[in-house]
């Protein structure tokens, strides 16, 4: 549905954003991620025709957003940063203009008005001014206004940032809805975020794409599948020779010894091996004589992959 | 090269190139609508618009190319018409200058641009100057405004439209003419200034591109030849001779009667009429006419009713008014003489009758039947002699005679006071001088215009000003603070 | 066209709803009244042709204060995105947001009728020209209000926009006063082609004159293209 071919966007001398290429495939939502100042916001603006790329190609919902703008306009729906709101205007009002100039058929626009904005949890809310409104409500303003027409794509600019977290939990429940039938693109820097509601992410730091895969698959890529953390103490052994013990286990591939400070004569151990070797540690433990503090599964973060990604390109 | 530079500077090439055309096609666009023009007049009686006969003369200048200007310059301020009399000559100028190509106009501040008025010797409050190369027409302020109604209706009219058509028309005159007065027998003085002397009139027929010289047909030159009209004239003035024409004298008169020449007679009561009148077919009667239904107050000077022809037309159409001093009767003879067409421009109402004496009422002469003759009585009146009918070679044009019965018509105290005594007399020698196209012009070019009054008394006045100043603001006041009020708090 | 009314109804409701147009609206008919009462009390005419050639040098530097937030408002409210990501052709957007503020305009003229009522009441008015008075305002709103949307569209700072605008349209103002002072006939005749009296003041004296129309007309179109070019650029630059 969407295909960035290699989008670069200079401002004069600065290069925003360089070489970005990307695909999204239908009922996809993907994650869009990268430090502040990394070249999000350029990337989605010129997804959306409101800013041509100074170079490459970008197709939204099989047109060329710089020959045929107008056809991607009609089938994008469009959150930016802020959400683009007439401070004098009511939400009924402004959401009816919207319906208007969003070329939702004369007969439907009251109903979709009505549906959208109990669908964003503003019914009741037709008569409010949007000057008056707070950060939250004017964010689920700014969502209504990108669905009124239906979008076969959204693009959402940070859609959570400054809510608390009931409205985020909201707000994310929403999107989640949404991509049934459409496919989404989310800026966001909130990992979490991503975590919760992507199947994919696009990492981008320094306008460029760093990583781009799964979210597993991205959590593989930095922490090679899961580990599993021990803590032990041997009166008998020192860490060395407890490390080469854990490593006879069977199926156990690597153990990292963690230098955790303290005088209590704890060691603490990453474990990775593709089954969970805990009871086998158990049963070492027991026949040695060790004391076993805990043990605990442990699966990558995104934040590491992230860290890792963002880090590689440094 | 990278395809962004590519795209941009192909974009931004074209935008910048596009952008020039479709200005320049704009401005294009401009110049044709200002070449042609369609043009509505809503105003009341279109009285924007000016008349065909100032058009045309606009048009002539065009074609003449060279530049007209004309300086306009400002009335005194603070007078009560100042604002409406500055206003509608400008007004009519920027008309004048939308019409035409080569009229350059400008409104001078009289008080203020003193070098301007100096440099153009103009030492008056409203006059009009317009030059064309060396020549020159002025226009004063009388003659763009009159006052017309009595008492409160009193007001102020603009005709300056005729007075400006009359200048550019003079400027056209291809050269100056020559008016020539007849000399010897006592005639009127066209070098006086006195009240009988013709100097007013002169600056007029001046103004009109006359010059007035004096003619003497009574002395031979040199070689012994007897006198004749100089080819030159325009038309030759007999300016109420005091004594009989000599026969020679009649004789070059009416050999130039015969090669198409016009004469101006003025005669009066009491003093000898020439005797060729006679062959022209018009009598001096005896006796004065009177008419004191219609006279100037306080003296028995007539008011005479103006007939139509194309010396008195635009004087009828402006209302102006004829004064006469004891004028003499004419009488036509009845048949006109065969060759002859005859057209009376002055005469008495029927009220009027010729005095020949008897009794006064109250110092007044009262009409007495059987003594007086009953009116109406013709007091001037213009003869048209056609060529190979007696008096006129077949090969010349008609020839144009005016006979009026009253020489003191012309003089400056007449002039002075009689509105169309001045412009009946220029139009007459127009007439003669068979320069037809400028009685067009002296007609009423372009309608009156006058101020359209409010007169509010103190109360009415506070009233508009409550409304103007308070209401209107007030309503706009309120309407705002009931819409943020009824938006508060949503 | 569905679009461009849209856009119309709301233009209209943000200036309806905005202490502005109301500010607007009382300055607007309290300069006019002053100029109307100045006008009768002065020169005891039943005429208006001192109020409204008053009124329209006011209007020049007052109309691009009412047009000034439409694109620099816009673009730093973020709301310039949102119209520029939907699907409203720019002509739709540039003719939407014209005829609002005319319409503004209008209403506006319309709050001065109460002056020829006025005048009706205690005196003799030409209707003919008061009505070719009004319809040259009418054209010079128009102009103007172009001009201001070209202005607004250059920055984002609705502040100045409104001076540019002002900037933009004293030199057709001032050329008409230049004109009598320079010495080269072409030169003056130009200036004077350039300058906005020369094709207002035959209104106000109940003239309607093609050349006059045009120049209004092609003057608002040429600003309106302009404004077109100028937020249009966006997409290539």
């Amino acid at each position: 549905m969407i295909s960035a071919q290699g989008i670069t966007k200079r401002f004069g001398g600065f290069t925003a954003v360089d070489r970005v290429s990307f695909e999204v495939g239908r009922g996809e939502i993907l994650g869009f991620i990268g430090p502040n100042g990394a070249g999000k916001t350029t990337t989605m603006r010129v997804l959306t025709g409101f800013l041509p790329a100074t170079e490459g190609r970008a197709v939204v919902a099989g047109h060329d957003v710089f020959e045929d703008p107008m056809a991607v306009r009609r089938r994008v729906g469009y959150l930016p940063e802020t959400p683009p709101l007439y401070p004098e205007l009511s939400i009924g009002a402004y959401l009816r203009f919207i319906a208007e100039i969003r070329e939702v058929p004369r007969g439907e626009r009251t109903r979709r008005v009505g549906e959208v904005m109990e669908q964003v949890g503003l019914d009741g809310w037709e008569d409010r001014i949007l000057g008056s409104l707070s950060k939250g409500y004017r964010q689920r303003v700014g969502l209504a206004q990108a669905v009124i027409h239906d979008p076969e794509v959204l693009i959402l600019d940070e859609p959570t940032s400054g809510l608390d977290p009931a409205q985020v939990v909201g707000i994310r429940d929403y999107v989640r809805r949404l991509a049934t039938r459409r496919t989404v693109i989310l800026s966001t820097h909130i990992l979490p975020e991503v975590e919760a509601i992507c199947g994919r992410a696009v990492i981008i730091a320094g306008g460029r794409v760093v990583a781009d895969d799964t979210i597993d698959g991205l959590k593989d890529a930095v922490g090679q599948g899961i580990r599993y953390r021990v803590e032990l103490r041997a009166p008998a052994s020192d860490g060395p020779t407890l490390a080469r013990r854990l490593a006879g286990l069977p199926g156990v591939e690597r153990v990292v010894p963690l230098d955790e400070p303290g005088d209590d004569g704890f060691e603490v151990f990453d474990i990775r091996a593709p089954a969970d070797p805990r009871t086998a540690v158990a049963r070492l433990a027991t026949a040695e004589g060790w004391e076993i503090r805990a043990m605990e599964r442990h699966a990558a973060t995104l934040e590491e992959a992230f860290l890792a990604a963002v880090g590689r390109e440094r | 090269m990278k395809q962004s530079t590519r795209r941009r500077l192909a974009y931004g090439s074209n935008a910048t190139l596009v952008t020039v055309m479709v200005l320049g096609a704009l401005v294009l666009l401009y110049v044709l609508a200002d070449l042609y023009r369609v043009r509505w007049d809503l105003s009341e009686g279109a009285s924007n618009t000016l008349a065909p006969e100032t058009l045309e003369k606009l048009r002539l200048l065009d074609a003449d190319g060279e530049k007209v200007t004309i300086t306009a310059f400002t009335h005194q301020a603070g007078k009560e018409d100042t604002f409406f009399k500055d206003r509608a000559v400008r007004d009519l100028l920027r008309e004048v200058g939308e019409n035409s190509r080569v009229v350059e106009w400008r409104q001078v501040d009289f008080d203020r641009e003193r070098l301007t008025a100096e440099k153009l010797g103009v030492r008056e409050y409203g006059r009009i100057v317009i030059q064309r190369g060396s020549d020159r027409v002025d226009i004063r302020d009388r003659e763009q405004f009159r006052r017309v109604g009595k008492g409160q209706d009193r007001r102020t009219e603009f005709v300056g439209e005729a007075a400006l058509a009359r200048g550019l028309a003079q400027l056209m005159t291809p050269s100056r003419r020559v008016l020539y007065v007849l000399t010897g027998h006592g005639e009127l003085d066209p070098e006086e200034h006195g009240p009988n002397g013709l100097s007013e009139l002169v600056a007029d027929l001046d103004r009109e591109r006359y010059d007035v010289e004096t003619l003497d047909l009574l002395r031979t030159d040199r070689e012994g030849e007897l006198p004749t009209v100089p080819e030159d004239a325009a038309a030759v003035f007999v300016a109420r001779p005091k004594a009989a024409l000599s026969p020679n004298e009649e004789d070059a008169l009416l050999a130039w009667i015969g090669r198409g020449g016009g004469v101006l007679f003025a005669v009066d009561a009491g003093v000898p009429a020439p005797a060729l009148l006679d062959r022209l077919g018009v009598t001096v009667a005896d006796g004065v006419a009177l008419q004191p239904e219609m006279q100037v107050p306080y003296t028995d000077r007539p008011i005479p009713v103006l007939l139509p022809h194309p010396i008195t037309n635009d004087l009828r159409e402006d209302k102006l008014a004829v004064i006469l001093a004891h004028p003499a009767p004419l009488v036509l003879a009845d048949p006109v003489p065969t060759g002859l067409r005859a057209t009376t421009l002055l005469r008495t109402t029927r009220g009027g009758w010729i005095e020949l004496g008897g009794r006064l009422e109250g110092g007044m002469a009262v009409y007495e039947p059987g003594i007086d003759v009953q009116g109406p009585v013709d007091l001037a009146v213009a003869i048209e002699a056609l060529p190979g009918r007696g008096l006129v070679r077949a090969t010349k044009p008609a020839a144009r005679i005016v006979v009026v019965g009253d020489g003191d018509a012309f003089t400056n105290a007449l002039v002075a006071d009689g509105p169309g005594n001045a412009r009946f007399a220029v139009n007459a020698v127009h007439w003669l001088a068979r320069e037809d196209r400028r009685l067009g012009v002296l007609g009423s070019v372009g309608r009156a215009t006058e101020v359209r009054r409010l007169a509010l008394t103190r109360p009415e006045l506070g009233m508009v000003r409550a409304i103007s100043l308070g209401l209107m603001p007030l309503v706009v006041v309120l309407v705002g603070a009931g819409v943020w009020l009824a938006r508060r708090g949503r | 066209m569905s679009q461009a009314w849209a856009i119309f109804k709301k233009e209209m409701r943000v200036y309806f709803v905005s202490p502005l147009a109301y500010v607007f609206l009382g300055v607007f008919l309290f300069l006019a009244g002053l100029f109307f009462y100045m006008g009768i009390s002065m020169t005891g005419e039943a005429s208006l042709r001192v109020m409204l050639g008053n009124l329209s040098v006011s209007l020049m530097f007052m109309l691009p204060l009412l047009t000034m937030r439409h694109f620099a408002e816009e673009r730093r409210s973020g709301t310039f995105e949102l119209m520029m990501t939907a699907p409203v052709p720019l002509w739709a957007l540039l003719a939407g947001k014209w005829a609002a503020s005319l319409a503004l305009c209008l209403v506006l003229l319309a709050g001065t009728g109460i002056f020829p009522l006025v005048l009706a009441y205690y005196g003799d008015p030409d209707w003919g020209v008061i009505a070719t008075s009004y319809l040259g305002l009418v054209l010079t709103c128009a102009a103007f209000v172009s001009a201001g949307l070209f202005s607004s569209s250059l920055t984002d700072e609705p502040v100045a926009a409104g001076l540019i605008g002002v900037i933009l349209l004293l030199p057709f103002w001032l050329a008409g006063n230049a004109a009598d002072m320079v010495d080269s006939p072409t030169l003056r005749e130009g200036m004077r082609h350039l300058a906005l009296l020369t094709h207002v003041e035959p209104f106000t004296r109940g003239v309607i004159d093609s050349a006059h129309v045009a120049w209004f007309v092609l003057f608002s179109f040429a600003f309106l293209f302009l404004t077109w070019r100028s937020v249009e650029s966006r997409r290539w630059r």
